[in-house]
């Protein structure tokens, strides 16, 4: 079908609101606040100014059939109120949009659901709220109801059913809606991992062997990275870039990273014989960053100073998760490894695959065991490990321990 | 099939679009339907037992008020008179308030929203159709058969929900941006209430002593005349016809009508900004 290699077209697309902002007078007794609330009721609006706010600017983009696009960008970046345009349940301000085939938008899981309603009702309810025929939702019941696994409550009212049971309902209905294209708002971080799974599995199928076309926002890179093929960023209403979804990820944290500690010097004074002077975060490529693939590996170069020579000196680096819970430990001998230099660079490097997606910093302190400590520099360098495509999506939020090795099996 | 989305749509009635959200319809009104009396103990019983108790309150009012009629032709005529008011007014403030209620589905998906003040138009018609069948029970037990008159029954009932409808949809148009409508609809309704022959027939009220004015006022407003005109279809006998009034009457129904469709397909792209 060359007709529609473009599944959904957008063009400068705007979308302005108008934010409403009450001039306060400072006033902070109860009958302050009472004689201006009637002084202003009388005023009318005198007091109130309005004042444009942009959540998209100018956006232009087009999405191929069948690509499976995630929608990354911090909250505020105009994510939701695209799905909202895209999905025509907002006008757009400016623009023009175009697309082809049925469309389909989750922008809520079980938008409708009545809690007086029975499983069943709901079912058809929500359906036909997502855009289904009876006919479509008569073929596919008993699919859904499987998919869902609560034949034994369809009949109870919903308001009954555990949350879980609820989500799972609703999720079974909208996994079997049949569009060409389907928006997904952040909806799956609800839910049981293994639901979870089995709902990005059918999403990612679906688009695959059909040439269904996917856009999904989430703030979890792992489900994007796994489902995604294309992302697109936004950031303040603009798209800030496109292209495949594992360097949109790589991208975004990037950005993110800005402020964040990764070069640390110190200008400590020398009495002491060892002292750190300065502390830096690399990624595999030696660049200065706080955001680390889960599967690049993590350099921490330490820039120590001798000042005069002691025996058996140990460096060592300990590894915090963001609880301060100490993970692991690794050490070095430095004292004989400056022969004639005053400084010398060490460089530690965590392996690739080791440290799980989460926030981590550390502490790092020279030594000689239980004997003396030299220089210490604790909870430097916070860093991030992110997930771009691991296997640990499918756990998102149960606790997996907070660091994967690779044991070697025999069998 | 290609959509084209602009800053500049406007919305008008797309007669083969809502046919395919035909399906919706059915299930917002049924989800209404089985709803309504949930968790009660009564249930469907409701919508019989709110009119009786409107009726034993305003026949006995009227009673009191205008002893020239015999006891049973009466509270026939009033209850003729609660049972359609009660579709009447029901109708006029589920419609109003079908928007805002159903605020969570607007804001999430694309639909065209027609749908909702409909499907609940048509919730407050079955309600209606039970209270029905039990007066007109009472009117065959006390009168016997309706005259030939009843065959205009169906077209008076369209009429006042249509009426119902277009004043029901202009407040919920309004509703989306200004609550305040929840404040002012129940006086509308009190003063509607009071201001058609719902409990005091229009002969009584016309010959109060009262300013010409007031009674031309009272003519003009059109459920004078769509509540005289079901009277009219169970007697055969038109209280106060005059061809003026009906004329009047259809004028106002057709323009609210025409004004409500407008305003709301005006302001339908821009609900979900503001709701």
């Amino acid at each position: 079908m060359i007709m529609s290699e473009i599944a959904i077209k957008v063009e400068n697309v705007s979308k302005k609101y108008k934010l409403l902002h009450k001039q306060q007078e400072a006033s902070d007794s109860f009958v302050g606040n009472l004689t201006r609330s009637i002084k202003t009721s009388f005023k009318g609006h005198g007091h109130e100014t309005t004042e444009e706010f942009w959540a998209l600017k100018d956006i232009s983009f087009e999405i191929k059939r069948g690509d499976r696009v995630g929608i990354i960008g911090r909250n505020g970046a105009g994510k939701s109120t695209l799905l909202k345009v895209l999905s025509r349940i907002v006008k757009p301000s400016f623009g023009r949009i175009e697309y082809t085939g049925k469309m389909a938008s989750l922008l809520e899981v079980g938008t409708g659901f009545h809690g007086d309603l029975s499983g069943r009702e709901n079912i058809y309810l929500n359906g036909s709220i997502l855009g289904m025929s009876k006919r479509e939702i008569d073929s596919k019941f008993d699919e859904i109801v499987a998919f869902s696994e609560i034949e034994q409550f369809l009949d109870t009212p919903v308001k009954k059913y555990s949350s879980g049971m609820y989500v799972r309902l609703a999720f079974a209905v909208a996994a079997h809606l049949d569009p060409d294209i389907l928006i997904v708002d952040e909806v799956l971080a609800v839910g049981d991992a293994a639901f979870q799974k089995k709902c990005l599995g059918m999403m990612e199928n679906v688009s695959q062997k059909e040439g269904k076309t996917i856009l999904f926002v989430s703030h979890n890179m792992g489900q994007i990275a796994s489902l995604c093929n294309k992302g697109i960023l936004l950031s303040k209403g603009l798209v800030e870039n496109q292209g495949d979804a594992k360097d949109i990820i790589n991208l975004y944290f990037n950005a993110g990273g800005a402020n964040k500690n990764n070069a640390l010097t110190y200008d400590d004074n020398d009495k002491k014989e060892y002292v750190i002077k300065g502390i830096a975060l690399l990624n595999s490529k030696r660049e200065l960053t706080n955001n680390f693939a889960h599967n690049e590996s993590i350099v921490v170069e330490l820039e120590i100073q001798q000042n005069k020579y002691l025996n058996d000196v140990l460096m060592g680096v300990q590894f915090y998760d963001v609880y301060d819970k100490r993970i692991f430990t690794s050490q070095i001998i430095v004292s004989d490894k400056f022969e004639n230099a005053k400084t010398r660079k060490f460089y530690l490097q965590v392996p690739p695959n080791t440290l799980i997606p989460n926030n981590f910093h550390f502490s790092l302190g020279i030594h000689i065991p239980n004997i003396q400590l030299i220089d210490e520099k604790q909870h430097v360098c916070a860093f991030t490990v992110y997930d771009n495509g691991s296997e640990f999506y499918k756990y998102n939020n149960s606790d997996i321990g907070l660091v994967f090795v690779n044991c070697k099996w025999n069998y | 099939m290609k959509t084209v989305i602009t800053s500049t749509d406007k919305s008008f009635l797309n007669i083969s679009e809502l046919k395919r959200y035909g399906g919706l319809f059915k299930y917002l009104s049924l989800r209404d339907v089985f709803v309504r009396y949930k968790q009660t103990w009564v249930g469907f019983g409701w919508s019989i037992i709110r009119p009786l108790i409107n009726i034993a309150i305003f026949g006995t009012l009227s009673f009191l008020m205008d002893r020239k009629v015999n006891f049973v032709d009466n509270f026939l005529m009033v209850s003729m008179g609660v049972v359609f008011w009660q579709l009447l007014s029901t109708a006029i403030s589920d419609v109003s308030n079908s928007l805002v209620s159903n605020a969570n589905i607007l804001t999430k998906v694309y639909f065209p929203k027609i749908i909702l003040p409909a499907s609940s138009l048509l919730v407050c018609f079955i309600d209606f159709l039970i209270a029905f069948v039990l007066f007109f029970i009472l009117f065959v037990i006390f009168k016997g058969l309706p005259t030939w008159h009843f065959i205009f029954l169906p077209l008076v009932i369209l009429y006042g929900l249509v009426f119902s409808f277009s004043i029901g949809l202009i407040f919920s148009t309004a509703s989306v941006k200004f609550r305040d409508v929840k404040f002012i609809l129940p006086f509308v309704l009190q003063i509607l209430f009071y201001a058609s022959p719902v409990f005091l027939s229009s002969e009584f009220v016309l010959n109060l002593h009262m300013p010409d004015a007031l009674k031309v006022i009272y003519q003009i407003n059109p459920f004078v005349f769509i509540i005289n005109a079901f009277k009219f279809c169970f007697y055969g006998c038109f209280q106060n016809f005059s061809i003026t009034y009906m004329v009047i009457s259809f004028g106002i129904t057709l323009l609210t009508l025409f004004a409500s469709i407008r305003y709301f397909l005006n302001f339908e792209k821009s609900f979900a900004d503001f709701i």
